[in-house]
């Protein structure tokens, strides 16, 4: 390795005096160099010039691609530690198996709960997702018709900032009283969890338009209407999607507090009955899926939402990363 | 702007292009008739009475607060009178119209459309057939000189290039009057001055009846037929400016002495109206 370096080392050794002693770069035995050529190697790789032969360690991997290779180690150093906390914790005997389920527990209860989960799984995801669809529905469309009329605000604005703030949650006793046991009241509660948020932010939205839009729109020959359709409704959706993205996983949230209570089929219905087994490696699996599953939702609403905005600039680092880099 | 009439101008606020040519005829005027507005229950202006000719170009001038912009916004049918009205061919002005198209002064090109897209819009929400629509547009970005970035967006485009699609949006409706609020305000000097020898060019090409806000008065000078000089709180309008300097308008007119007395004499008369308005203040 020697002989290959030199040549680099001394290319390089102008502008790394500091980090090289002179007198080690000119040195002419053939072991004394080795050190710090090596060194030097190192300073000139990060340079595009120092890809020379000496480098041939590091020249597969460009400046770029090395940044992106330490950011996802970096991103995968928390995980690993903490499932290796958890191994060691569980395997160890630090905590007891109620409290923290070995993997290997996790797995025989997901096992043994193969038959039960295809079903529950295909109840929880029609119920959110119906349940969404409908908030999201009712909430735009509440916020839009809201900001349009005047009359509406006037009718029915006093009721709606009551009823707004107050926890869905805590209806929950009066749909069962009202509604019974049963998908229809779930529906409901998720519809009107995740319409509440969707209809204060559309309601916003509606309102931060810009006036010079509008005004331009107006003086083109648009009408009210046309204006709605083809300035506000645009300009609103890049806003929209944290609440909408909030709202869907609100709406899982709310799917697990209806079936606890009010259910006899579903994921949180199957958590339950774990639960009352002391099972808590079978909880801990259900915990899991519905994880994946908002998960899995949120990236489908970003996926959907990223050509329907493709006109603003989030896809560039934004103005403060950017300046904090440079700093 | 030689084009030939399409189906839109069947609109019945649509004037004749006959009688558009002819001053004489009040048809094409846009009149405003002791025009008083009250925002927050302050008088922001007092009785402006102005004429503008068919195809005349009027700078508005004066110190900031005069109201300048309140004033457009009233014709543009943004900002309701407390007294008087505007008149646009003898008729009162109720709203915003598509006879009286503007320009902004802050960016109002939709960011969410790209150039072509935006400069089409007025026509879409008019109801031009595609094929028309499609031919007036590339009409107007030839305008402004925009027919290679047709497939932008907003945001892939310089301030100048910008307001450049603002300009051909308002183009492509070919409005009988253009409202314009300090359009170049917020450019660089250079972009300003290529825009500003660019406007005249399809001023002189075009019918328009301009009326334009700005506080630069060179800018004033080198575009209008005739500068209002408009005096501050309450605004009113305090003196008026023929300019006689004769059209085509290139560039270097402005280093010619009649042009140069005319900048001056318009800085003199906003300083007096200036003066005059502290006077009153003080008094």
């Amino acid at each position: 390795m020697t002989a290959p370096t030199r040549p680099v080392a001394a290319t390089t050794s102008v502008a790394t005096t500091v980090t090289a002693p002179p007198s080690a770069l000119t040195g002419t035995a053939p072991a004394a160099p080795a050190a710090p050529a090596t060194t030097t190697a190192r300073a000139g790789a990060s340079r595009p010039a120092g890809a020379g032969p000496g480098s041939r360690r590091r020249s597969w991997l460009r400046p770029s691609a090395r940044r992106l290779a330490r950011r996802a180690l970096l991103r995968a150093l928390v995980p690993t530690l903490l499932v290796a906390a958890w191994c060691a914790a569980s395997y160890g005997g630090l905590v007891r198996e109620i409290y923290l389920p070995t993997p290997t527990a996790m797995w025989s209860a997901f096992v043994d709960m193969r038959d039960a989960l295809p079903g529950a799984l295909v109840t929880s995801v029609g119920m959110t997702l119906t349940g969404y669809g409908l908030g999201l529905a009712l909430g735009v469309g509440m916020g839009l018709a809201f900001a349009y009329s005047q009359l509406l605000r006037d009718l029915l604005g006093g009721v709606l900032d009551f009823i707004r703030p107050t926890p869905v949650f805590a209806l929950i006793p009066l749909f069962l009283l009202w509604f019974g046991i049963g998908r229809g009241p779930q529906i409901a509660l998720i519809a009107m969890g995740t319409s509440v948020v969707l209809s204060v932010t559309t309601l916003d939205a509606v309102r931060n338009v810009s006036p010079t839009h509008i005004r331009a729109a107006a003086t083109l020959g648009a009408t009210r209407r046309t204006i709605y359709r083809t300035v506000v409704l645009p300009s609103i959706f890049p806003h929209l999607l944290g609440a909408v993205r909030f709202s869907a996983a609100a709406a899982w949230g709310l799917d697990v507090a209806a079936e606890l209570i009010g259910s006899q089929n579903g994921l949180g219905y199957l958590m339950m009955t774990r639960q009352q087994y002391i099972d808590t490696a079978g909880v801990l699996v259900v915990v899991v899926i519905y994880g994946l599953l908002a998960t899995v939702l949120d990236r489908v609403i970003v996926l959907v939402e990223r050509p329907l905005t493709a006109w603003t600039t989030r896809e560039q680092p934004s103005a403060t990363e950017t300046a904090f880099r440079a700093g | 702007m030689n084009r030939s009439r399409g189906p839109r101008d069947m609109d019945p606020e649509d004037m004749d292009p006959e009688d558009i040519d002819s001053p004489e005829a009040g048809a094409g005027c846009l009149e405003l008739c002791s025009l008083h507005v009250r925002l927050g229950g302050r008088a922001i202006l007092a009785g402006i009475d102005l004429v503008v000719a068919p195809h005349e170009f009027v700078a508005l001038v004066g110190p900031s607060g005069c109201g300048k912009t309140t004033l457009l916004g009233t014709v543009a049918g943004f900002v309701r009178p407390e007294h008087g009205e505007v008149r646009y061919g003898g008729r009162a002005v109720v709203g915003a119209g598509p006879e009286r198209a503007m320009v902004f002064q802050d960016d109002a090109v939709f960011p969410w459309m790209r150039v072509r897209t935006n400069v089409a819009y007025g026509l879409k929400v008019r109801g031009v057939p595609r094929h028309e629509r499609a031919r007036l547009v590339d009409e107007a970005l030839d305008l402004v000189g925009l027919r290679s970035s047709a497939g932008l967006w907003p945001r892939q485009l310089s301030g100048g290039m910008r307001k450049r699609v603002d300009i051909a949006r308002a183009l492509a409706v070919d409005p009988p009057v253009l409202l314009m609020d300090e359009p170049y305000g917020a450019l660089d000097m250079m972009t300003k001055q290529r825009l500003q020898t660019e406007f005249e060019e399809i001023f002189e090409r075009s019918r328009m009846t301009v009326l334009f806000v700005t506080h630069d008065l060179e800018e004033a000078v080198y575009l209008s037929d005739r500068v209002v000089v408009l005096a501050p709180r309450p605004g009113r309008v305090a003196e008026t400016l023929e300019i006689p300097l004769p059209r085509p308008r290139p560039a270097e007119v402005k280093l010619t002495p009649e042009f140069q007395d005319l900048r001056r004499r318009l800085g003199r008369l906003v300083e007096a109206a200036e003066a005059a308005a502290d006077v009153r203040g003080a008094a």
